[in-house]
């Protein structure tokens, strides 16, 4: 570490963890559910537990997010955060939303719009939170003078993240128009803006971790950038199919949306090709690890199985089923989940006592358990999935007799559910059994020297 | 390539594409009152909304295939099933549904009357929506196979049968033709009714029902005006309350949730198909 303010990433990252496996147990507990029957009917029922398992996942996920920021700006533009106690500030007051909000769930107190279910006071927090935090990294940038392009992409992302929110803080009476807001903010979050940071994260740790050239890895950087908006912005329309929206999305949404997957197919070569080209120059290769493993599990969950069902003739028959949670779980894992899961394995050897660059042989327990856990996940459900597309949804069977008949796939989707929360669980403790350390130290620079605009 | 025009190239696919997209948001906009019907949204149908999301419902089911995967989608559903039958049922969902058979069952919400009275018109107005025809074959809540010339919804996108049943003509056996109409009808009897014995979905299995008429007309306690067997059938077709089949699932208050329109939507000769049809059933 070379900023002592990069320190407050550890905070961001132990919250981030915490939830994590928070979110787990409520994932496990719905699983249990499908199969059923469910003896805590009237005390958490599967409506309690999904949205808690869900909100969970995001509110982590943007944990993450903040904390890897935290990090990555000090090390961008060379010089201490503008503000650590704004940072910490922050910190509190999202994690009190977070967890103020899950409390509410348990009593049903929420909006009841998926993924959005935040009440209101919680919203504007969350808002709150962005602005303190977009200040925060701005004026870090600002005073420092030097800004790079990862940087750049990084903080667009997150603007623009925090822009994209808005449509969810206004009401519609409408029920089809709020379908078609709601997803401005989740669609072009996970298929656009979020791929951004998301892209940024991989070049800064790509350009540390295999000492790729800079220049080439930023001027790849705006490639994918540029794909990810071509086909993200009007493949919105993939959920535009079937809401009561003009016909003419459904075109739309085949063509732009089926082009998805070349962003996603270009960072996997980024990472894959970086990694060729220049060889492992850092001895961190768990951290490398879960880089080229995030690029390449995000282009099979969200690029191969998006795909999928992302044309309307074949979407007609798998909407609103265990298809679409196939395609959630993989995609959102590889993309998001992941990479955070890069930046923690990163950055953790240098914010903890003791702990070994290479990483331990539970660390990577952890990594080859999460990801054939994840992966027998999205076959569970791929299989009940397609398992109730045919009985429930061509064959005419009802859909609680259709359940019936893929309980062995409810099996099989807690059996690896279990797999996969065993290496989170050692993730976890892996994490928390190295005591945190926050001074600074002058390590060499990991990049190598740079022209940027301004320097 | 240079790096310079890399970021061109991102910065202007960003633009044009977005530029596009508002352009046809714009355009959605001018088009969403006529689709979903918007004269519709009355202060019933959003009160409804405001139940259907304080109650969370969209985190077991969904709407619009939106939401939860853990219960039924619910777009159609008020074409599929009555308003007396859907507010009995929201009263007490138990009385419908067995958790040992199906292993999942809906916890009672405690919704006020006219909480349930709102959602019903709110469900009612999301059926109405031109989705382009989708669900493209009815999803069903309970039972077998139907086949796809059940056409719940007043569509014509979903309205095209694949056609995989044996279809009729005006010279087939009327039993054959009362097959068709038990198929086709709207809403389909299929979505409601199976043939076969002990199947009893949201109404009773209609196997053996010529046997069980004969005994229900022979009774002293029947309130009907049914002579035969096939006036019980006609009769329970058109007047569906005229005598009930006990169970709270199926009645309450004195009227069957058996939808009461099919004396209107059925033409005479329909109604003599189906009646020769079911009396087959014995
Ligand atoms: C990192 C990228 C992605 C993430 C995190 C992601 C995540 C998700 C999630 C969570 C859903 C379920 C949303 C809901 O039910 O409310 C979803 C739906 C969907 N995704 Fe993705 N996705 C990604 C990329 C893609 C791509 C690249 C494609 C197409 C090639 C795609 C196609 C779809 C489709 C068609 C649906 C709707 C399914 C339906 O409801 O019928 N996704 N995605
Ligand atoms: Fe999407």
């Amino acid at each position: 570490m070379r900023y002592k303010s990069q320190s407050v990433a550890y905070w961001y990252f132990a919250v981030a963890m915490v939830l994590f496996g928070l979110q787990l147990v409520f994932g496990l507990l719905s699983a249990t559910k499908y199969l059923g029957p469910d003896p805590l009917l009237y005390i958490l029922p599967f409506d309690v537990t999904k949205v808690i398992h869900t909100n969970l996942l995001i509110v982590w996920v943007l944990t993450g997010f903040m904390g890897a920021t935290y990090w990555m700006i000090p090390d961008e533009s060379r010089t201490e955060l503008h503000s650590v106690k704004l940072a910490y500030l922050q910190l509190i007051l999202w994690t009190l939303m977070g967890v103020s909000a899950i409390i509410g769930y348990l009593f049903r107190y929420g909006t009841g719009n998926k993924l959005l279910e935040q009440p209101l006071p919680h919203k504007i927090v969350i808002v709150i939170c962005m602005l303190i935090f977009l200040y925060n990294i701005g004026m870090t940038i600002k005073k420092s003078g030097r800004f790079t392009t990862t940087e750049g992409v990084l903080l667009i992302g997150l603007v623009s993240s925090a822009v994209l929110f808005f449509p969810a803080l206004l009401y519609y009476e409408n029920y089809t128009v709020s379908i078609f807001y709601r997803w401005w903010t989740i669609h072009l979050w996970v298929e656009g803006v979020w791929m951004m940071i998301m892209g940024a994260f991989l070049a800064y740790l790509l350009i540390r971790l295999s000492g790729a050239d800079r220049e080439v890895m930023e001027k790849w950087l705006y490639v994918i950038v540029g794909l990810v908006f071509i086909a993200g912005i009007l493949g919105t329309a993939h959920h535009y199919y079937w809401v009561g929206v003009p016909q003419y999305w459904l075109p739309i949404g085949g063509l732009f949306s089926a082009l998805e997957p070349a962003a996603l197919a270009g960072m996997a070569i980024y990472a894959y090709s970086a990694m060729r080209r220049s060889g492992l120059a850092h001895p961190n290769s768990l951290a490398l690890h879960w880089t080229v493993g995030s690029a390449v599990f995000a282009l099979f969950g969200a690029g191969l199985l998006g795909l999928a069902h992302t044309f309307p003739a074949v979407n007609k028959w798998t909407h609103g089923t265990l298809i679409t949670a196939m395609h959630g779980h993989a995609a959102f894992y590889g993309a998001y989940a992941m990479i955070i899961l890069a930046m923690i394995t990163y950055t953790l050897p240098k914010m903890t006592y003791g702990r070994s660059e290479k990483g331990s042989s539970l660390g990577y327990w952890a990594f080859w358990l999460q990801i054939s856990g994840m992966f027998g996940m999205t076959l569970s459900f791929a299989t009940a999935g397609l398992g109730q597309v045919y009985l429930e949804r061509i064959m005419g069977m009802g859909y609680l007799d259709a359940q019936l008949k893929i309980q062995v796939h409810f099996l099989m989707l807690i059996a690896t559910g279990a797999l996969f929360a065993l290496g989170v669980a050692l993730f976890i403790y892996d994490f928390f059994r190295h005591r945190p350390r926050f001074e600074a130290d002058d390590e060499p620079v990991e990049d190598a020297p740079v022209k940027t605009r301004d320097s | 390539m240079t790096n310079r025009q890399a970021r061109v190239f991102a910065i202007a696919s960003t633009l044009i594409a977005a530029l596009i997209f508002l352009i046809l948001t714009l355009d959605s906009h001018r088009q969403f009152g006529e689709l979903t019907n918007a004269e519709n949204i009355t202060p019933e149908v959003t009160r409804g909304k405001d139940v259907w999301h304080k109650y969370n419902c969209i985190n077991c089911h969904t709407l619009f295939g939106e939401g939860a995967y853990y219960a039924p989608d619910l777009t159609k559903i008020t074409k599929h099933r009555g308003e007396a039958y859907l507010t009995a049922y929201m009263r007490d969902p138990s009385k419908f549904y067995d958790e040992q058979t199906h292993r999942r069952l809906m916890p009672t919400q405690d919704l006020s009357e006219e909480e349930i009275s709102d959602l019903i018109a709110f469900l009612d107005w999301v059926s109405n929506v031109d989705n382009q025809g989708w669900p493209p074959r009815p999803i069903m809540v309970t039972g077998a196979a139907v086949p796809t010339e059940f056409v719940a919804d007043t569509d014509e996108a979903s309205a095209a049968p694949a056609g995989d049943t044996t279809p009729v003509t005006a010279e087939d056996d009327p039993r054959a033709q009362g097959e068709y109409v038990y198929q086709t009808a709207s809403p389909a009897c299929t979505a409601c009714h199976s043939t076969q014995p002990g199947v009893d979905m949201a109404g009773p299995t209609l196997a053996g029902l010529v046997t069980r008429a004969q005994a229900i007309i022979a009774a002293e306690s029947y309130p009907g005006e049914a002579q035969d067997v096939e006036g019980y059938i006609r009769e329970s077709i058109v007047a569906p309350s005229a005598y009930l089949v006990p169970g709270d699932m199926y009645s309450a208050g004195g009227t069957s949730f058996m939808p009461q329109g099919y004396g209107e939507s059925l033409t005479e000769e329909q109604i003599d198909q189906l009646v020769a049809y079911l009396a087959t059933l014995k």
